[in-house]
């Protein structure tokens, strides 16, 4: 009876865990695992969805994505995209953060800076994209004031020439992504011992000394944990891109997110679509393993 | 190597908080001095004004002679310990330590060198490779002795050092750092709340309260001859009873209490007689009450009281007594927790008294060990 009880109680304490696991793996199986199986499968297939009993395709759509210049296009596009709004979101974020740590801006201003620095993390993406559009329309006010001071000569069509757009949408992106890189930041200068300043003030250390040598190793695990995030976060954007310039003028802003759109939606091909979709998944996976393998090592 | 000295010295905040008020003092060069009091004393406050990590209200403050009120704390040649050594984690022992050479421009060689003699002396040398975070507390302190000693500046700035290790590992570290502060003989203003610390390792004791110096003298002279009740109060472990009694004639009296004062007493203090048959405060030492049962206390007069509580500590007894007299507050909000509720004095006995708590005994006083205040100004008579 008693070796009956305790291998009873074994039995639960082992199956335990898994109860607990189960509603979430549960919901993780059926809401991303399912569509990410169905879409690699579809990636394999010949008139996928479009067909009750699709014929197997092999790396045919691979093959064709892989030939369409196109597809390589919306690839550069896709990294100059997000390593810009890296970069330029730890930048910014960077200065803003060490500004509003600062003791020397009066409280009160740096209140009200803390607030309008963070606006932009505010609007959902459809919004941004509509103030850009605005702002950057060839009537609008960024025309305007860069021809009144004297930058611009004439009137420059940000969004719709091949040669501004891909730099339009990648600003707009800056602009829409710092506050979570300041946010971050912020948090982790306020984390850093004041001793550590006051020490190296007294062993002679200048201003950009005490960033060299502390403030940018203090941060350095912030610092790789965001930008892994965002890169894997950006790559993947589609709304401020399909809602300013929809991939064009003539592919110029077409990045993996919107190719895959137009494939899927536009010329319904949907296996064609699946297997760009694979591609963002693979590319999207290996980040994260450097990400999880890094956040491992800590 | 420097003098340090400290001339009408004020620090006031914003809030119109006075955090230290005139403070003058003079540290002489290669003494090793300590600012002890009670936590808000100001103590750490003067410090960070020598380091030049606060500014000065007013006064002047000069560093081997150079007067350093405006300078910023790199031209100041200090070199400062911090409480929580402010060692860099994500830095080796040896870069830690060689911080201040890397910032200066010297090269890895120059840097090495120096680094090997000063980790030698602190024998760090096998931990030069390590980062912080592996190494013992004990470890850490020393590291962060070793990047002040590094610079060899004009004086070492102390701000409670030991206060984050465990009780044993201080003990040594006192020690340690005492030694090492003999063998370099560089001038070193030491902060510490804890008494112990202050009567154990400096030659001088400066006594901060309430941002105003209290004394400034030898260790022995601190205990012996403090110049006020809160002096008396705050240096010796556990504190000094303080009383209130009227003097009458040649005796004490307080409720049933009755001491007798020997004529040395008023040798002694000449102006002790003009408090006859007026309130006075007295004092006396754990230390110098006795248990009368024992050889130890039978020399000495005796006065009633009752045992509330014992601490045995092996070597002693801390036995917490309830006696006819009102007791008076020091001023040191840290010597409340030496009494319980039920008592009003303490006594250090010998481990073979046989006191139980809740009894009354006879407790034996060595009257000539009495220290006497006003009981307005609470300044020594």
């Amino acid at each position: 009876m008693t070796r009956q009880k305790r291998s009873h109680h074994k039995l639960k304490r082992a199956v335990a865990p898994y109860l607990y696991l189960s509603p979430s793996l549960l919901i993780i199986g059926l809401l991303m695992l399912l569509p990410m199986v169905t879409v690699i499968a579809y990636s394999f297939q010949n008139s996928a969805v479009l067909r009750r009993d699709p014929s197997f395709a092999g790396l045919k759509h691979y093959q064709a994505i892989f030939d369409d210049p196109v597809f390589w296009a919306s690839l550069w596009h896709t990294l100059y995209f997000t390593c810009m709004s890296v970069i330029f979101h730890m930048t910014i974020g960077m200065a803003f953060a060490l500004m509003l740590n600062s003791d020397r801006i009066n409280p009160t201003l740096r209140n009200i800076l803390r607030v309008l620095y963070i606006l932009p993390w505010l609007f959902t993406a459809v919004i941004i994209a509509v103030i850009w559009r605005l702002l950057l329309e060839p009537n609008g006010v960024v025309n305007s004031i860069l021809m009144q001071i004297g930058i611009i000569g004439s009137k420059v069509e940000w969004f719709s020439s091949p040669q501004t757009a891909l730099h339009a949408v990648t600003f707009a992106n800056i602009w829409a992504g710092y506050p979570l890189f300041m946010v971050s930041l912020l948090a982790g200068l306020q984390g850093i011992p004041k001793d550590f300043y006051e020490a190296a003030d007294i062993d002679g250390a200048k201003a950009y000394q005490k960033l060299i040598f502390i403030t940018i190793p203090q941060l350095m695990p912030i610092i790789i944990s965001i930008s892994l995030l965002d890169f894997i976060w950006t790559m993947q954007v589609f709304p401020l891109i399909w809602i300013t310039t929809g991939g064009g003028p003539i592919y110029s802003t077409e990045v993996l997110s919107t190719y895959t759109y137009k494939l899927a939606f536009s010329s319904y091909n949907l296996s064609q679509a699946s297997a760009s979709a694979v591609v963002i998944l693979l590319i999207s996976l290996g980040l994260t393993l450097f990400y999880i393998r890094y956040q491992k090592a800590r | 190597m420097a003098e340090v000295v400290l001339e009408n010295i004020c620090k006031t905040y914003g809030n119109n908080f006075h955090a230290i008020d005139q403070l003058n003092l003079s540290v002489e060069d290669g003494e090793f001095l300590i600012l002890v009091g009670p936590s808000g004393c100001g103590k750490s406050t003067a410090l960070r004004m020598i380091a030049g990590l606060e500014d000065v209200t007013s006064g002047s403050l000069r560093i081997g002679g150079v007067d350093v009120v405006d300078m910023p704390p790199k031209d100041r040649d200090i070199a400062m310990v911090f409480q929580s050594y402010a060692l860099y984690p994500h830095m080796t022992v040896f870069e830690n330590i060689g911080f201040s050479m890397r910032l200066a421009g010297k090269s890895k060689a120059e840097r090495k060198k120096r680094v090997d003699e000063i980790a030698k002396t602190l024998q760090l040398t096998s931990l030069l490779d390590s980062k912080p975070a592996n190494l013992s507390g004990g470890q850490r302190q020393r590291v962060a002795m070793g990047r002040a000693m590094v610079r060899e500046p004009a004086a070492f700035l102390m701000d409670e050092p030991l206060s984050n290790l465990d009780a044993k590992l201080r003990v040594q570290m006192r020690a340690e750092i005492t030694s090492l502060q003999k063998q370099l003989g560089v001038t070193t203003i030491y902060v510490t709340h804890d008494q112990t610390e202050a009567m154990t390792m400096g030659d001088r004791v400066a006594v901060l309260k309430g941002g105003v110096l209290q004394q400034v003298d030898t260790p022995k002279r601190l205990y012996e001859s403090p110049v006020n009740a809160f002096v008396a109060g705050f240096i010796g472990s556990p504190s000094m009873n303080l009383f209130e009694a009227t003097l009458t004639g040649d005796e004490l009296m307080s409720g049933a209490l009755a001491i007798r004062l020997q004529d040395a007493a008023f040798v002694r203090r000449p102006g002790l007689r003009s408090y006859a048959g007026r309130k006075v405060v007295f004092g006396i030492r754990p230390e110098d009450l006795y248990d009368s049962s024992l050889e130890s206390g039978r020399k000495y007069q005796t006065i009633p009281a009752k045992v509330t509580s014992i601490e045995e500590l092996g070597s002693e007894q801390i036995v917490h007594l309830n006696i006819d007299a009102v007791r008076v507050d020091s001023g040191d909000p840290d010597a409340v927790q030496d009494f319980g509720l039920a008592s009003n004095a303490v006594a250090k006995f010998e481990p073979v008294s046989t006191v139980r708590s809740g009894s009354e005994i006879r407790l034996a006083l060595d009257d000539a060990k009495l220290h006497f205040f006003d009981p307005e100004t609470h300044l020594a008579i």
